[in-house]
């Protein structure tokens, strides 16, 4: 939460809708994402029930676990599930592009798709982590064997989820996370988490305000949960006996119908509400670093599709070393992930601006071809006068660039009430005299900001092999086991 | 405490409108610590209004309820961990805390159906003291315990065995949500340890009462879930140090509550009629999003709040930037510059001018 | 997507009750169930559900189980072997106190009438009948103690019989029970990963009962004694009546 975050909730509650939160869309929307709407029988901690699914919104497909306390059925919903996750990998993928030798001198590629899953919630996605754990340590042959796809399954989900962790990334997506980093409604978190009230307030039906479509998105009749929780009402009227009539018919198909029937019933207002979404965010230019972090997206699926055919199921737990790098990753990218999406969206970078990061204004003075020569050789140091508004809190010789032009850098000689004067040190040119152009000059709006993209030291971390004692030495590298293959799931 | 209640008794008595009191268990004494500012909760509860049955009357019942299977599933579990003598779960404390193999002891302290509450309690507390003045004994399943909830007795039937170990007694919670990789969901770690503690706490009243240092109830509980995707238990040590804390001091708060009904109408009563609304909106409440999911008054409360444009509908932390401005009218006069801003309001009224400006300069002038 | 839709008088019966349901109307949610449960019957106008007509009583089931594993056991325990030894499938027991309740009114009727009845087992420090728990009335008393002991000598002996039983049959069906049992008892699960030795089990069983024997042995005779003394033929099958709940559920 921010100052300026709040001020949009009190603005949509006076406007009786959502206000933007940002001028250009900050995720990436692959051309056919696999959306997923699942749902998890109450009390069980990953067992489907059933979950609606497709890269067509005319045309989803519908998995069921008539009972969903039948192993059996379980892992055939598994199969089942996974038969189109995998198709939807090897569709997404497109063709490899060669990208030169690495420093090892081995040819790199990347490919120019990747896989992207949506779920309409955060409950959604923390679910699809459960099943791929549930089932990605599952054995193919022996007693309890499954099917192959499935333990790809569990692979696949877990390498999704696992890359969610990762700020910035798109290959798995929440719909109420991606539509919360763009809008601020009139209510609070707590309640923004229910997909259909925040689209309630972000594009309301006509003839409703926000808050009286959120109202209705909050009677589970009319609208029914987005998963993975059902109900307790249609669990216990609806849900209890229809699975209680299939299991007395013995699996009659006219009462496999009627269950699938009800289930469906639960899951197409989501599937609409979550396309809904999709094109609500479409409408949203992207913003300028978006195809960079997609990018990074598709380099991290290229390296686990290629290792996936030698590859091991993921540990259950990561070694105290590899916890540790993961953590600073995840640091790193968070950083580099609200630096550049500031530089992108004014917006975003009005949180700066707010705190004193960032300035913006106009130039008052401008001299482009001032020269230090106070050293050995004299050094084009341009200076500009700033006259801004805005609280700035930055002390002289901090170093900022411009927001429209990072590669244009300076730092700060005096800040005083509504004016600052920087002194610019890159990003003008190899010569004496400034690149035309490259210098504001008087009149221009100006902004500049502290905040800096990537600036995060690299990572020094020990080699797995020489984790010190005191983090539990080297760790025994995970081979599942046949307790992994028994486990009852449920 | 008890000089209180022979004040307040009455008077809190008088608020039900002749309604019994309505009972309390583990999660509607946990659920008290919730949201401790505000009174009308306090009243409400101290004066053990049914508020469910309240918000019903004044059109806002709250859709609580609960699953079928979640209940199967969770009396399922528990009968197989308790079973033949709670077999698994001696298992459990053999191998994770080297429970000697003598230490088999298990006293169900539940009888049949149709046994006064008053009657198991006093069951309990025999057992209990015989235990505690030998040391003997290891598991004590189904303890009737007792904790006075302003001044009325509530009687608690845990389903939590009391287990002995070296002179000390450890609540176990049996609950049915897994723990993956040794992972829970946080949510339901917490519930889990807030009821816990109150057993901690009546369980500790009823040594004290049996003479005994209460310290001999541990304020370590064990946690017994269901491991990773498997039916097979295990036990995770859980300290409630914290929600006990938060629950004797709201507990304490309850039986103070004759200071809020001093500033209240004399006549006033939570009868189910026609004055219900005015009555339950003479009493002040402090609404904040997390009511939802433990107060029955939720969503009454929240369409007042919303009625009357309060900030805290919007969350804490929304609340929080606003530096303390109660309402979105005054909020946003402030960031408009409609309203001068007082005194001590004057640094929040300059930064939400910024944001204003900042806001309207980014959307190109829309805002 | 489903060839089968309800007819639209289902589905709005099951809305109703929803909503009745969602706003505590019990009353109402109980009324329009019954209707849509009869709605749903006319729908389906099929072929009623076989009906399921056991050939031994259920009581003679639950006797024949009792006998075999010697001691008081849980409805689940009597349900298991029934499932693992005898004929046809899991037994469902219904509720022990309903079904002490049904033979301790043919005992009161007709006093001995029968060769054995499904009592009580109870507890020893207040008589009263020991929650959950079948045992039979051709057991001597002290069997039907149930001390603080006597939960865990009794999984352990029950153990030693099924083992036993199974030793003799042949483990095949008994093997999910004899895994639970092995499970839990220190030194039982000697076999490799997946099969139990029923010797093994027996023999585990046997060690850790030596371990509590004798004491619980003492704890069931001084009750039984104090039982004899104290109660009448019916109180010592049936245990003594608890006191009656005067609260009637509300605090005071």
């Amino acid at each position: 939460m921010s100052v300026l975050s709040a001020l949009a909730r009190l603005e949509a509650v006076d406007a009786g809708r959502a206000r933007p939160l940002a001028t250009v869309r900050h995720c990436h929307l692959a051309d056919a994402p696999l959306l997923m709407v699942p749902l998890r029988l109450a009390g069980e901690a990953a067992a489907p029930l059933a979950v609606l699914l497709g890269t067509d919104r005319a045309d989803p497909a519908l998995l069921v676990v008539p009972q969903p306390r039948n192993r059996d059925l379980r892992f055939a919903f598994a199969a089942e599930l996974a038969k189109v996750v995998l198709e939807h990998v090897e569709a997404s993928r497109g063709a490899a592009e060669p990208l030169g030798p690495g420093r090892d001198g081995e040819e790199r590629v990347r490919y120019t798709g990747a896989p992207q899953i949506l779920v309409p919630n955060g409950g959604g996605a923390a679910f699809l982590r459960l099943l791929g754990r549930s089932t990605r340590f599952r054995r193919t042959e022996g007693p309890h064997a499954v099917e192959a796809a499935v333990p790809a399954l569990g692979r696949w989900l877990t390498w999704f989820a696992e890359r969610r962790d990762r700020p910035g990334s798109s290959l798995l997506l929440a719909l109420t996370d991606a539509l919360r980093l763009h809008w601020a409604t009139g209510q609070s978190a707590l309640e923004d988490a229910n997909l259909a009230a925040l689209l309630g307030w972000i594009d309301p039906p006509a003839g409703l305000d926000g808050p009286a479509a959120a109202a209705r998105a909050e009677d589970p009749l009319r609208c029914p949960p987005a998963g993975p929780a059902t109900d307790p009402t249609f669990d216990n009227e609806v849900l209890a006996p229809a699975i209680a009539a299939w299991d007395a018919s013995g699996g009659d198909p006219r009462a496999e119908a009627r269950l699938r029937a009800a289930l469906e019933s639960q899951l197409v207002p989501t599937w609409d509400a979550a396309w809904h979404a999709v094109d609500l965010l479409r409408a949203l230019p992207p913003g300028a670093s978006v195809a960079d972090r997609w990018e990074r997206d598709r380099d991290a699926f290229t390296l686990f599709h290629a290792g996936f055919a030698e590859g091991v199921p993921q540990a259950r737990r990561d070694s105290a070393v590899a916890a540790a790098r993961r953590l600073h990753r995840l640091e790193r990218a968070q950083e580099e992930y609200d630096a550049r999406r500031a530089f992108d969206d004014p917006l975003v970078m009005a949180e700066y601006r707010l705190t004193g990061q960032a300035f913006a204004g106009t130039v008052a003075e401008s001299d482009p071809t001032r020269l230090d020569e106070s050293g050995k050789r004299p050094k084009l140091r341009p200076r500009v006068r700033i006259a801004t508004p805005d609280p700035v809190r930055l002390e002289p010789g901090a170093t900022v660039c411009s927001a429209d032009r990072p590669a244009l850098k300076g730092r700060i000689v005096e800040s005083g009430a509504g004016d600052v004067l920087v002194e610019l040190t890159g990003g003008l040119g190899r010569k004496l005299v400034p690149e035309p152009g490259a210098v504001p000059a008087e009149g221009d709006r100006v902004c500049f900001t502290s905040v800096v993209p990537g600036s995060f030291g690299p990572a020094r971390f020990p080699e797995s092999a020489d984790t010190p004692w005191t983090h539990g030495g080297p760790p025994a590298e995970y081979v599942p086991t046949d307790s992994d293959a028994a486990e009852e799931w449920s | 405490m008890t000089e209180n209640t022979a004040d307040t008794a009455p008077d809190l008595d008088r608020l039900r409108a002749g309604a019994p009191p309505r009972n309390h268990d583990a999660r509607t004494i946990a659920a008290l610590t919730a949201n401790p500012g505000c009174a009308r909760r306090g009243v409400l509860d101290a004066a053990g209004v049914d508020k469910d049955a309240v918000a019903r009357h004044l059109g806002f019942g709250t859709p609580f309820g609960q699953s079928q299977f979640a209940l199967a599933r969770g009396n399922a579990f528990e009968a197989q961990v308790k079973a033949d003598g709670c077999a698994e779960l001696l298992t459990l404390l053999r191998d994770r805390l080297g429970l000697a193999v003598a230490e088999v002891f298990y006293d169900d302290l539940a009888v049949e159906d149709g046994e006064s509450r008053e009657a198991r309690h006093a069951r309990t507390r025999r057992l209990l003291a015989r235990a505690l003045d030998s040391a003997e004994g290891t598991l004590f399943d189904h303890p009737m315990l007792r904790l006075d909830i302003a001044g009325h007795p509530a009687y608690l039937e845990p389903d939590v065995i009391a287990f002995q170990l070296g002179g000390r007694f450890h609540v176990v919670e049996i609950k049915s949500f897994a723990v993956v990789d040794g992972q829970a969901e946080p949510e339901q770690v917490a519930a889990a340890a807030r009821q816990a503690a109150v057993y901690v706490l009546a369980l500790r009243r009823l040594v004290a009462e049996l003479g005994h240092d209460p310290a001999r109830v541990a304020h370590e509980i064990f946690l017994v879930c269901p491991e990773d995707f498997s039916n097979r238990p295990s036990a995770t040590p859980v300290d409630v140090r914290p929600q006990l804390a938060v629950l004797e001091r709201q507990l304490a708060r309850l039986t103070r509550v004759r200071d809020i009904l001093a500033d209240l109408p004399p006549d006033l009563s939570f009868a189910l009629d026609e004055g219900l609304g005015d009555a339950v909106r003479a009493v002040g409440a402090r609404y904040a999003p997390e009511c939802v999911s433990g107060c029955e008054m939720a969503y009454f409360c929240r369409d007042e709040a919303r009625a009357c444009g309060a900030t805290g509908v919007l969350g804490r932390g929304v609340r929080d930037d606003l530096g303390g401005v109660d309402t979105v009218g005054a909020a946003l006069a402030l960031a408009r510059g409609t309203a001068e801003p007082p005194a001590e309001l004057a640094e929040t009224a300059a930064l939400l001018r910024t944001a204003a400006r900042l806001r309207r300069e980014a959307l190109g002038g829309a805002a | 997507m489903s060839p089968d839709l309800p007819p639209a008088g289902v589905e709005a019966l099951r809305t109703a009750v929803r909503r009745a349901v969602a706003a505590g109307d019990r009353t109402d949610a109980r009324r329009l169930r019954a209707e849509l449960r009869a709605a749903e019957r006319a729908r389906d106008a099929a072929a009623p559900p076989p009906e399921h007509v056991p050939r031994v009583p259920l009581r003679e089931r639950v006797h024949r189980v009792l006998a075999l594993i010697g001691v008081p056991a849980a409805p689940k325990l009597v349900g298991a072997v029934h499932h693992a030894f005898l004929d046809g499938p899991g037994l469902s027991v219904p509720r022990p106190a309903d079904l002490r309740r049904a033979e301790e009114r043919a005992f009161r009727s007709a006093p001995d009438a029968r060769p054995y009845y499904v009592c009580a087992a109870l507890t020893a420090d207040a008589l009263t009948p020991a929650r959950g728990l079948l045992a039979l009335s051709t057991w001597p008393p002290e069997t039907r103690m149930i001390g603080p002991r006597s939960a865990r000598t009794d999984f352990l002996t029950a153990a030693v019989r099924v083992a036993e039983h199974a030793a003799r049959l042949g483990p095949d069906r008994a093997e999910r029970l004899l895994r639970r049992f092995a499970a839990n008892i220190p030194g039982a699960a000697a076999g490799g990963v997946g099969t139990v030795d029923a010797a093994a089990l027996a023999e585990a069983a046997r060690a850790e009962l030596a371990v509590h024997a004798a004491a619980d042995a003492r704890d069931r005779a001084r009750a039984a004694r104090r039982a004899a003394a104290r109660l009448d033929a019916a109180g010592l099958l049936f245990g003594a009546r608890p006191a009656p709940d005067r609260t009637h559920g509300v605090a005071r």
